[in-house]
């Protein structure tokens, strides 16, 4: 797998800050599992905010808050060994898809526009960015769209072009509401992208306007 | 603010590493207020400087501690820095929190790695001395500009990124973006790959 589009620096910045909404750092912890680049971007970062914090000057904490912390110690494993997660199907057949996304529930395939479906990935807590993965059959044409906020996709199977370049899988398309594209799938298989939308989309053209009140999930 | 002795930040890494350790291993109480003492009052001005209130980014330090003791076992000194390491802990309990401020009135919890298994697999650096990669990034950073460290740092701290960024220092949006895209590029060219 050759990668050719990376998020741009400064979401790695943020991915690396913890300053994403959880479903932009789906997104790009989805792109990281198939990228060493990046993922050695993102370390380096690491490191660097470690540095960041050991170099800051110290703000007194509140009086007793060690003494706090230390009769907390005790009760702290039987806690953290709870993780109760909501039944309900779980994703097992989209090759490609990082482990740690299947662990989310995800809703049904359904229709949304001819050769495209649509599968949201429940979240465990509302986030402002939707994620979903989205299947188009070979030789659709997508909407031309712009976005009133942003996009991001990750391509896990197949490959699309557009005005920006051609993506296959592992590269990360990012749409930041300036560019309006028109999306051509060229693989030979279905094409199946990790979504994380912002905003809505206005959509132009027919599809676009079957699409628009069924996108908002 | 960059600590510019190499062989003071190389022995801190160590230190820190070994106290981890220490909790991890016996669940040293001495070892854990020795980390406490460094690094909830860091963490704290961290999260103040990020915009949290006084008290809440005390509490919210307390709970980075917490969880730097809970999770020490899996701490491993061979492939992240200490202060890496304790900087994660402390990121991925933001993620958490910005969470659970979101989650009102859903009652369940579901906690999720938001690190998600990145770390799959052995890395290559694995066998690099982790405090000696930690030198290497203090070096790295001393070597930065004055602008373009303080475009990182800001990153790290402001929820409200680059926008937000360009009026505090007064620059247009374009020269933020550039400047860090620069700081990155000026990091990964003095640390190589750190693989």
């Amino acid at each position: 797998m050759t990668i050719h589009h990376h998020p741009p620096e400064e979401l790695l910045v943020a991915f690396a800050a913890g300053l994403l909404d959880l479903g932009q750092h789906v997104a790009i912890a989805t792109h990281l599992v198939g990228c060493p680049h990046c993922r050695d971007t993102v370390r380096t970062l690491e490191h660097v905010g470690g540095a960041l914090l050991t170099g800051l000057p110290p703000t007194v904490m509140s009086a007793g808050a060690l003494a706090t912390v230390e009769a907390r110690l005790d009760g702290l494993v039987a806690s953290t060994a709870l993780r109760p997660r909501p039944a309900a199907e779980q994703i097992t057949d989209i090759p490609g898809l990082p482990h740690f996304v299947r662990e989310y529930p995800a809703g049904p395939w359904r229709w949304i526009a001819p050769k495209v479906h649509l599968r949201p990935i429940q979240l465990p807590v509302a986030s402002l960015t939707r994620v979903f993965l989205l299947k188009s059959r070979p030789g659709t044409k997508m909407i031309e769209h712009t976005h009133t906020g942003f996009e991001m996709s990750c391509v896990l199977s197949g490959s699309f072009v557009h005005a920006g370049g051609h993506f296959g899988p592992g590269d990360f398309d990012f749409g930041d509401g300036t560019d309006d594209h028109e999306i051509m799938i060229d693989s030979v298989d279905d094409c199946i992208c990790l979504v994380a939308m912002q905003g809505d989309l206005k959509l132009n053209g027919m599809i676009g306007r079957l699409l628009q009140p069924l996108i908002r999930m | 603010m960059v600590d510019e002795t190499p062989n003071g930040a190389t022995s801190d890494a160590a230190r820190w590493a070994a106290l981890i350790e220490a909790v991890a291993t016996r669940g040293d109480r001495e070892a854990f207020a020795k980390l406490f003492e460094h690094f909830a009052p860091r963490i704290k001005t961290f999260m103040r400087r990020s915009g949290a209130s006084e008290q809440s980014a005390d509490e919210f330090a307390q709970e980075a501690l917490l969880a730097v003791w809970s999770k020490a076992g899996l701490f491993d000194p061979g492939s992240v820095g200490a202060t890496a390491w304790i900087f994660t802990i402390a990121r991925n309990l933001r993620i958490d929190v910005l969470r659970r401020e979101k989650r009102a009135g859903r009652d369940y919890a579901v906690e999720i790695d938001p690190e998600f298994h990145v770390d799959d697999g052995p890395q290559p650096d694995a066998y690099l001395a982790a405090s000696q990669t930690e030198s290497r990034v203090r070096h790295a950073m001393a070597l930065l500009s004055e602008e373009q460290l303080r475009v990182i740092e800001l990153s790290f701290f402001d929820e409200k990124a680059h926008a937000e960024i360009a009026q505090t220092l007064q620059i247009p949006l374009g020269t933020v973006k550039s400047r860090l895209r620069l700081a990155m590029n000026r990091l990964r060219g003095l640390l190589g790959d750190l693989s």
